[in-house]
């Protein structure tokens, strides 16, 4: 319990200055990335501009929320116990995301659905009857690639 | 050692004025226990939401065409607006907590009722917004919109073919109604416990006035809500076209 005894009894009171700053810096990042998306950008290297794009959307959407979880929420001048707990929800976030990992070096197969498929229902460059694959020896829903 | 300490400091023998719970050593304590419990609720509203941000992601990755045009129908002045509106009612949240610290009781309470006003502001536009969608059939289920040139007009023909298909626009807008339903949800729920605080605020109710610590624990709440929304608002409106 030495970690509290060391703190101060009277809590750490951020300025209305500090918080009003912060608004500040959120809502000009939120009118920066509106104009930003109206930019059809150049792609860079390997990337495609949507790529180029979509980064900088999301690089922006992950710095505000840094200043909502620092300044607003307090992070920043919370103890080490709540630092350690806000991590592991996003820990766990970024472990979950691991899984498109095998989505996008898997071959994606169309499964037709339930309902009447129409023409303008079936995705581009399908045969209007889509061919319904054989039942697989393995029972599985993945083609082996060959 | 520490514990003995305080005791004496403290003494046990505090009455209902102190705002320590028996069981803490001291404020601190007290304190760092309410909001690390609250971080391990917004943690599992983390992961909550992460799935739902998860499955966008997998579609999208799919679908980029169709995801792009379907996105078009979506008014992105409304979402700013409401973007504006959420973050505004986060620094005035702040604001209530911080009154709360200087124990500047009609502060927090106009501090709350401004939040609580925006929160409605934000439910207002969402409900115009909806009420587009469902205008043009734009919700999942058996009735939405077979026509991709009724429902998305020229943005949805390439070179006189249709370029969409219906089934992942509909999909789109299964994640679209989906994700900012629940995120609605939570604004509603939101409104419910700010109105709450209020009403303890202004019946001085000792659980809020000797601690500041419950209109922080709300104050974590409304920003995780706003926290959603900043990644909702790139993610749905502002979509960057395939090319």
């Amino acid at each position: 319990m030495a970690s509290n005894t060391s703190h101060s009894h009277e809590h750490h009171i951020v300025s209305t200055g500090t918080y009003f700053l912060t608004l500040i810096a959120l809502v000009v990042l939120m009118i920066l990335t509106v104009a930003i998306a109206g930019v059809n950008l150049p792609g860079i290297g390997p990337f495609s501009g949507t790529v180029v794009n979509q980064t900088i959307a999301l690089v922006i959407a992950i710095v505000k929320a840094m200043l909502v979880i620092t300044i607003f929420m307090g992070v920043k001048w919370s103890t080490t116990l709540t630092k350690i707990w806000v991590i592991s929800g996003f820990a766990c976030l970024t472990l979950l995301f691991g899984i498109m990992g095998d989505y996008v070096t898997r071959h994606y197969e169309y499964q037709p659905g339930w309902e009447k498929q129409t023409e303008g229902a079936l995705p581009r460059g399908t045969p209007n009857e889509p061919e319904i694959p054989p039942a697989n020896a393995n029972n599985l829903n993945v083609k082996i690639r060959h | 050692m520490a514990s003995i300490t305080n005791s004496t400091d403290h003494g046990h023998g505090h009455g209902h004025d102190s705002a320590l719970h028996h069981q803490f050593e001291n404020i601190s304590q007290q304190n760092e226990s309410y909001i690390v419990g609250m971080w391990v609720f917004l943690s599992t509203e983390v992961m909550f939401f992460g799935a739902l941000f998860f499955i966008y992601t997998l579609y999208r990755w799919n679908y980029q065409l169709d995801f792009y045009i379907a996105h078009e129908h979506l008014d992105v002045t409304k979402g700013a607006i409401n973007t504006t509106v959420l973050l505004f009612s986060s620094f005035t949240m702040v604001m209530a907590v911080q009154s709360a610290q200087l124990k500047r009781r009609m502060h927090v309470i106009s501090y709350l009722l401004v939040t609580m006003a925006c929160a409605f502001v934000f439910l207002g536009i969402k409900y115009f917004e909806y009420s587009s969608k469902i205008a043009d059939h734009l919700y999942p289920g058996a009735g939405f919109a077979t026509d991709g040139r009724a429902a998305f007009g020229e943005h949805a023909m390439e070179a006189g073919k249709l370029a969409v298909n219906m089934n992942h626009a509909q999909l789109f807008y299964g994640l679209y109604f989906g994700m900012t339903g629940l995120h609605a949800v939570h604004i509603i729920a939101g409104i419910l416990v700010i109105g709450a605080l209020i009403r303890l605020w202004v019946n001085e109710c000792k659980t809020v006035t000797l601690d500041y610590v419950a209109t922080e624990m709300v104050g974590l709440y409304w920003h995780f809500v706003d926290l959603v929304w900043i990644f909702l608002f790139p993610l749905f409106y502002l979509m960057p076209k395939p090319h």
